[in-house]
């Protein structure tokens, strides 16, 4: 069952579907952190043209398996596609930057970025908004009291301490875009569990490759966890400095 | 949009090839759902109690083994156990086993940690009151902590249950014919409208979700309102 270790080839597919996992789940991450911030500011809002469109929304995309999501994008929405922006889409071209070369991701990148920011952005706007409900609401109105604009309570008293009781749980909604963008495998998306599931097709050796991506998993939310503890920790953070 | 293809095979979607084949779709789902939910409650249960009673370096162990479930993805935990099972059971072990397995690990894991975080918020002097009364440290935690703590629970081990019907969905990369898997199966066969489909399939999804959160939101309301 052990045995050997497995070849440098089988390593380096494995490596380099973790490079794509890592750089999935942070575009993801990033993209989702703005797009859910904009849905709890809709969510929160006291007009209903605002606030049920991000209910639907939340609800939707909150109560739907991811898999399926992605499904529906990758297969449903392709096919209601006009022909040409496909064509577009899936054709290679580079951008040249200068120093290195931007490759225009695969369809399978694109559908799975797609589908697993929007499904992330829906967690991390419930997180947002659980921030901004600690807040007590005699805090704005000290605020208004103070003379402050409805604008300025928001930016300097409300955000400020929603952002720091929301920083944990939004960590934990990162380490769930990590975790996630492993079923992105289903619509072929050459990342560490399609790697892993590769690899093992073809060594056999199933205990290495599981483990080798099981162990990366790991390390990875590891040092989000590190990451998360040093924030905590800061002199920044513990005096609210915003 | 043309939604002929729901309900030519709506009964294929709802029920599987049942009853002249196994269980499948929609129906496969709930009883997949059912079973691992059931068993992570227990588990979580008893894990969370454990985290509670134990005091040596084991919590240490436990703690580790929890962490470690939590840190990887579903989708690892299922090769796993797929892989892992039969060698350590040294069986032929269904793939649903399998699934249910991983799924009621994974809950486990997440739901011991609410049942440690509802114990540890009942105040200390419960456990002291009734020591004072000669009550042992169990009888204590079954007749005083847990008839508290347990109700205060009820709303995690619901949610809980929510992402384990979104999480039986991965029983597609092994070939379990649950709902997500009937779908693509239908979707190739019939090669149009995958669209309509996935719409349909992320509906039933939805009305299983939503009712089980309606459910627990329920039970959250009289806790809020001031006694």
């Amino acid at each position: 069952m052990f045995g050997e270790l497995l070849a440098p080839q089988y390593l380096h597919w494995l490596f380099d579907g973790f490079v794509l996992t890592l750089i999935l789940s942070l575009l993801t991450c990033l993209v989702a952190t703005g797009l859910g911030f904009l849905l709890c500011l809709a969510r929160i809002s006291p007009s209903r043209l605002w606030s049920w469109p991000a209910r639907a929304y939340l609800a939707l995309f909150r109560n739907t398996p991811l898999l399926v999501q992605l499904f529906f994008w990758y297969f449903g929405v392709t096919a209601m596609l006009p022909e040409g922006l496909v064509v577009w889409l899936n054709q290679p071209r580079s951008l040249d930057l200068g120093l290195f070369e931007l490759e225009w991701p695969s369809f399978e990148f694109l559908a799975g970025f797609w589908g697993l920011m929007l499904y992330t952005a829906a967690f991390i706007c419930e997180e947002f908004r659980a921030g901004v409900s600690s807040v007590r609401l005699e805090q704005r109105a000290a605020g208004l009291a103070l003379g402050f604009k409805p604008a300025q309570v928001w930016r300097y008293i409300v955000f400020p301490q929603a952002l720091r009781t929301a920083l944990g749980p939004l960590l934990g909604q990162y380490m769930n875009a990590l975790k996630n963008s492993s079923l992105t495998m289903a619509i072929g998306l050459a990342e560490l569990s399609y790697a892993s599931r590769q690899v093992e097709t073809e060594t056999f050796k199933t205990f290495q490759a599981f483990g080798f991506a099981t162990l990366l998993y790991v390390l990875s939310i590891a040092l989000l966890e590190v990451i998360g503890q040093l924030i905590a920790r800061s002199k920044w953070y513990r005096q609210g400095v915003l | 949009m043309d939604f002929s293809v729901i309900s030519d095979n709506l009964s294929y979607f709802l029920i599987g090839a049942y009853p002249n084949g196994p269980l499948g779709g929609a129906a496969l789902t709930l009883v997949l759902s059912l079973f691992s939910g059931v068993i992570s409650a227990i588990l979580g249960l008893l894990l969370g109690i454990a985290l509670v009673m134990i005091r040596s370096k084991v919590r240490w162990v436990l703690l580790g083994v929890l962490g470690f479930l939590r840190a990887i993805p579903v989708l690892m935990l299922i090769f796993w156990s797929y892989f892992l099972l039969p060698i350590v059971f040294n069986v032929d072990v269904p793939a649903l086993a399998t699934v249910v397995c991983a799924l009621s690990l994974i809950g486990g894991a997440y739901l011991a940690h609410s049942v440690y975080a509802g114990i540890s918020s009942l105040p200390a002097g419960q456990w002291a009151a009734g020591k004072a009364l000669g009550l042992g440290t169990w009888q204590v935690l079954r007749l005083i902590i847990l008839p508290q703590a347990l109700p205060m629970m009820l709303p995690s081990f619901l949610n809980q249950w929510i992402s384990l019907i979104k999480d039986t969905s991965l029983a597609y990369v092994i070939g379990v014919g649950e709902l997500s898997f009937v779908a693509t199966q239908v979707s190739n066969r019939v090669m149009v409208h995958p669209t309509e489909i996935y719409l349909f399939v992320a509906l039933v999804y939805f009305v299983f979700c939503s009712s089980l959160d309606l459910i627990a939101n329920r039970l959250i309301k009289p806790k809020a309102q001031p006694r």
